[in-house]
This record gives structure tokens, C-alpha cells and sequence, in this order.
């Protein structure tokens, strides 16, 4: 089971980019209701595993930073589902 | 290593199915750009036509180009401020951009390079053939009154087909009004 994924936030956050072509840091924090800090360490792990990508940018002379999934982040969610499901079919 | 049991697998899963249900977002674009392309694709079927029957002057045709400069400054300007102030955007959302922009850009090439296979009430109705995909594209992703507006636009092409040949820009405009530009209406009303 991929250990990074573990974290109820991190997978909330993977989850929430699968659908999505890009979402900024405000969106994310709103999604999930989680602290802004926590948000951001949780969020630095998976773009130092290279889940998840990010871009910062400036919007009506705003910084704004937005996230989108990369293919490896992809496939490491599939990969962890498939295994909960698993856990849970071999416990059944 | 750190451990998870079945309980907590299935919360897990229960949290990654509840997001993903939420985030399958009803795909609609700003409504206020299917008002805007619906009433311009009407006005420009309608003076045409009227036009072509002599109840206007030539003249009326001048309209069209400085609408259809209107339409496509509204349509920038307003694009961007919603991209600016969007959080997010789905992936269905971007594939609806390539159907929209692909089906109507094809639609607009046709007419303006194919104007002597499609002249007359063909080249209103290409635009009501477009009109009809989007629609009926959105509607496949769950949105019930696209659905019904995209059948609308379908109904009034094969009405068109059987009525007089002098009211045939009247029964398509009323499409393009009724099912895109309605359409549009809807959304916003829905939105707000």
C-alpha cells in the first residue's frame, strides 16, 4: 500500500484532482476543510513524490497557486484503491 | 510500515467515493454566452431573411458584422473573468470547450467557405445543426434542460423542413431563441 496515501488528506486531495484539469490552493482548502497549513505541508509531500504538480501564478495582480495531478500520482491512487478494496474483500 | 485494517480501508474508500460524487460536477458552461450566440444566430438568420425579401434594405446586412463583433468581445472579455475567478476546472469541462469551439468553428468555416452548397435557409440551419450538438452534448453529461433545448433545436430543423418556404427562417430563429438562448436563461436563472 502506497504509505504517502495513507493520510486521509492526501488521499482527499488526489481524489479531488482526478476529476479536475487543475484546482487552486483556496478551492482545495474550501473542498476539504482543512487549515491552510496543514493543507500546504500535506500538499509539498505529494509534490515531492511527484503526484501532484503545481503552478503558481498571478490573477488580477493575485498570487494563485494551482494544482493537477500528475500521471504518477495517477496511477499510484489507482494502484492504493485497488489494494483497499482488496483489504477490505479478503477481511470480508 | 504503517498499517491500516479493514474498517479504516473502508472509510477510506467510502471518503475517495463520497469526492469523487461531488466532484462530478453537472457539466454548464456560463449561460450568459448561449443568450448571447442564441439571439445572434437568430437576428442574423432573421435579417437575412428579410433581407432576401426585400422588407429591409441591403443596408440592414451592415448590423450583423458590428453584432458578431459585439458577441465575440463579450464572449473574450467575460471568458477570462471567469477563468480568472474560477477555483477549479474539470476535465469534462475542458473537453466541452473542444466540442463547443470545434463544432461551432466548423460551423462558421462551412458558412463562410462552403456559402454556395450551403446558401439560403442551409446555412441558418448548419448553425441550428451546431447549436443542437452543444446542446445535446451537455445533456449527455446530465443536464436535463439541455436535453430538452437541444431537442427543441432539432425539432425546429424538421419543422423548418415542412413549412412554407417564406416562414422557414422564422420557425429556425425561434429554435436558436427558444432552445439555445433559452437554454442559457435557464442556467442562469438556476445559477443564481
Amino acid at each position: 500500500m502506497d504509505e504517502l496515501l495513507l493520510s486521509k488528506i492526501r488521499l482527499g486531495i488526489i481524489a479531488e484532482l482526478l476529476t479536475a484539469q487543475w484546482i487552486a490552493f483556496s478551492e482545495l482548502q474550501r473542498a476539504l476543510d482543512v487549515s491552510q497549513g496543514n493543507l500546504g505541508a500535506h500538499l509539498a509531500k505529494l509534490v515531492d513524490a511527484g503526484y501532484v504538480d503545481e503552478e503558481k501564478s498571478f490573477v488580477n495582480r493575485r498570487p494563485q497557486t494551482r494544482y493537477h495531478l500528475t500521471e504518477r500520482g495517477r496511477w499510484a491512487f489507482s494502484d492504493h484503491v485497488t489494494q483497499l478494496q482488496s483489504l477490505l474483500k479478503a477481511g470480508s | 510500515m504503517e498499517r491500516i485494517d479493514a474498517a479504516q480501508a473502508r472509510d477510506h474508500l467510502d471518503l475517495v467515493e463520497r469526492i469523487l460524487a461531488q466532484s462530478q460536477q453537472r457539466l454548464c458552461s456560463g449561460g450568459e454566452f448561449f443568450v448571447v450566440w442564441g439571439v445572434f444566430s437568430a437576428l442574423v438568420t432573421v435579417v437575412l431573411h428579410l433581407v432576401g425579401l426585400g422588407v429591409v434594405p441591403f443596408g440592414a446586412v451592415a448590423v450583423l458584422p458590428a453584432a458578431l463583433a459585439a458577441c465575440v468581445v463579450f464572449s473574450v472579455l467575460r471568458g477570462r473573468r471567469l477563468r480568472a475567478t474560477e477555483g477549479r476546472q474539470s476535465i469534462v469541462q475542458r473537453e466541452f470547450f473542444n466540442v463547443l469551439w470545434l463544432t461551432l468553428g466548423l460551423a462558421f468555416v462551412v458558412n463562410a467557405a462552403a456559402y454556395r452548397i450551403f446558401s439560403g435557409m442551409a446555412s441558418a440551419a448548419i448553425w441550428s445543426f451546431a447549436e443542437a450538438i452543444v446542446l445535446l452534448y451537455i445533456g449527455m453529461h446530465g443536464n436535463r434542460r439541455a436535453q430538452v433545448a437541444g431537442i427543441l433545436v432539432v425539432v425546429s430543423m424538421i419543422v423548418a423542413n415542412f413549412t412554407a418556404p417564406q416562414n422557414v427562417a422564422y420557425v429556425l430563429a425561434a429554435g436558436m431563441i427558444v432552445g439555445y438562448a433559452g437554454f442559457g436563461l435557464a442556467e442562469l436563472f438556476a445559477r443564481d
